[in-house]
């Protein structure tokens, strides 16, 4: 028998060997039809394209579809690029434990017969699957850890964010539950009375699923609150783009008087600024040699001496008596029509006054001092008095107003 | 008290201190007992701290309401509701130019140089940078995106919704601020039973 096993077993190194040869040699275009989904046939000579598909690493899914990878073949580069995107994850568990009951049952068989070449070999393939289970969870951890590391940064929106998040949530509950499958009681039972299979299947694996369960936890702890940050995002943005949409539909829209409430809600409640200032303290003596220190260490102005020059006077007055005359001339009719104002009660126009006094003022220089003495009252008399301007602009071009007349009057106390 | 000192002059000069604008404060004012002293300290001052809903970002407040500070409230309050909607079209205007998938949130970076060259480009975000720029609360008079641009952003960190780590380099930081503000529009919201809702419809989560 074991002539014609190591038959096959070389058969299947050579023929393993060149087909692993074969994603060797295409590697690019390969890497390539990974991407795409689908490999350009051009790329390859017909012999090659031949050797792919028998080597089961291309096939052609449906007649009308193009050539792809199989697979397997593009889950073994997701899992060696990381690929979270394509990346698989198995959580069959049920399989590899029959399987495993399997191989303990044949290795015992074999061990019964006394045939210990096929007790090792069985040996050796139970180890495999043990070590399978294991690595399968391992995978499986190391893909979520990814994920969740980079924030599901392999999709783009926050809606799809949150439906990877979901996604491995639901995957992490199935290897959760597959965990649950292991019964060691069972796998206790079945090493019975054999060293080996105790330590591989009861010390070692027991050992591995342990901190992988406790792993899985901690990953589907951090998934959960990843998934409330997201969902906290989520709600921001939507707050974010519906208040700005009723604020532009609303633009008169305000709000209640929060400050004025009985209870100010904490957030309204802002206080004014206060900025602390401080000076010099003079009183403290053992201050005095730093503050004397600091006032030597002032930079010093040179007093620089003014010499005398003459100032040009401004205080020499013009004067002349007759202008002075006419000044006080023009000053007492203004006073009396301001007067007549007062005895009047009612509103009197300026020009009109001036006319039926037949006073000799030019009109433009009347309504000056007539401005310039309403001007020079007193605040609180100013009060009293109505001073209206009958205004009309100069031309269509310009705001320039001309004053065409005053009327004044006494304003109702 | 006295190892507080520059944290009090802080908070009495209106600033909110979050962990993004100093961390070593923000640690000291979330004991209890620091919260405790600073009040004490603080009450001849007739102010006290505040914090937002989740504690995420302080500052002070009144301890008792007299009229001024009502009259100063009410000031307060009405430059807030006048810089909501400046202040949340800037958050959709910064998400959308730099395509990011979430709003701004607390510690996140802006680079000056990639906001203004991704806008530069667009003519659409160019015009509602500009609209923007030319609203009251950020009154820019100039027609330059680029000087635009900047004041937007110095507004911003005058306000203490942005922080400069370094005055010569254009990056800032976003700080626990604009938590503040997201808190005050949720408030307003629920107060008013505003029609506008920020958990999505079972058809946008399938």
């Amino acid at each position: 028998m074991a002539p014609v096993d190591s038959a096959i077993a070389s058969n299947l190194l050579t023929i393993g060997a060149e087909r692993l040869a074969l994603l060797g040699k295409h590697h690019k275009a390969l890497m390539q039809g990974y991407l795409d989904g689908f490999v350009d046939e051009t790329a390859f000579s017909e012999g090659a394209l031949k050797k792919l598909i028998a080597a089961r690493i291309l096939w052609r899914p449906d007649e009308q579809q193009p050539l792809a990878l199989r697979p397997l073949v593009s889950e073994l580069i997701a899992s060696m690029v990381a690929d979270e995107n394509r990346r698989q994850i198995n959580a069959d568990v049920a399989e590899k434990l029959e399987q495993i009951r399997n191989r303990v049952q044949a290795y015992r068989d074999a061990q019964y017969k006394g045939d210990y070449s096929v007790a090792e070999l069985q040996l050796q393939r139970l180890t495999e699957q043990v070590h399978d289970l294991s690595g399968q969870f391992e995978e499986a951890i190391d893909s979520l850890w990814h994920r969740l590391n980079s924030d599901f940064g392999f999709v783009a929106s926050l809606d799809d964010k949150i439906r990877e998040n979901e996604r491995a949530q639901k995957q992490l509950r199935r290897l959760l539950d597959g965990l649950d499958l292991l019964d060691f009681n069972e796998l206790i039972e079945l090493s019975e009375g054999n060293n080996h299979l105790r330590k591989l299947l009861v010390s070692q694996l027991q050992n591995q699923l342990s901190s992988h369960h406790s792993s899985l936890l901690e990953v589907q702890k951090r998934l959960v609150e990843l998934l409330a940050k997201f969902r906290q995002q989520q709600a921001r943005s939507m707050l974010i783009n519906n208040m700005a949409a009723f604020l532009r539909q609303h633009p008169k829209y305000q709000p209640a008087d929060y400050p004025n409430r009985t209870d100010v809600p904490a957030l309204f409640n802002q206080a004014a600024i206060i900025k602390p200032h401080a000076a010099i303290a003079l009183d403290k003596a053992s201050e005095r040699q730093i503050l004397a220190d600091l006032v030597r260490a002032l930079p010093r102005t040179k007093a620089t001496q003014l010499s005398e020059t003459p100032a040009a006077s401004f205080a020499q007055q013009w004067q002349d008596d007759a202008i002075a005359a006419r000044q006080q001339a023009l000053k007492t009719d203004v006073e009396n029509f301001y007067l007549r104002v007062i005895d009047h009660g009612g509103k009197l126009s300026a020009l009109d006054y001036l006319a039926q006094q037949q006073l000799e003022w030019d009109s433009e220089i009347w309504l000056y001092q007539i401005i310039a003495e309403y001007q020079a009252l007193p605040l609180d008399e100013k009060q009293m008095f109505a001073i209206v301007r009958d205004e009309a602009p100069a031309s269509s071009m310009n705001q320039l107003l001309l004053i065409r007349d005053i009327s004044l009057g006494l304003k109702a106390a | 008290m006295l190892q507080h000192g520059p944290l009090l002059e802080r908070l009495l000069a209106g600033e909110f201190i979050c962990c993004i604008t100093d961390e070593d404060a923000f640690r000291h004012l979330s004991v209890e007992q620091t919260q405790h002293d600073i009040n004490h300290y603080l009450r001849p001052l007739n102010r006290r701290l505040v914090a937002n809903e989740d504690n995420s970002v302080f500052f002070l407040g009144y301890h008792e309401l007299t009229k001024d500070a009502r009259e100063q409230l009410s000031g307060l309050f009405a430059l807030t509701v006048q810089s909501l909607l400046p202040l949340l079209e800037w958050l959709q205007l910064v998400q959308e130019t730099l395509g990011r998938d979430s709003a701004l949130t607390a510690g996140d970076t802006i680079k000056l140089q990639e906001f203004i060259l991704r806008t530069e480009d667009n003519q659409s975000l160019r015009q509602r940078l500009n609209q923007l720029a030319s609203d009251r609360f950020f009154n820019s008079q100039s027609e330059q995106l680029d000087n635009q641009v900047k004041l937007i952003f110095r507004r911003l960190k005058e306000h203490g919704y942005l922080l400069q780590p370094h005055q010569e380099r254009q990056y800032y930081i976003v700080t626990g601020k604009i938590d503040y503000l997201i808190d005050v529009i949720r408030f307003i919201r629920d107060e008013e039973h505003l029609p506008v809702d920020d958990t999505p419809t079972q058809e946008a989560l399938i």
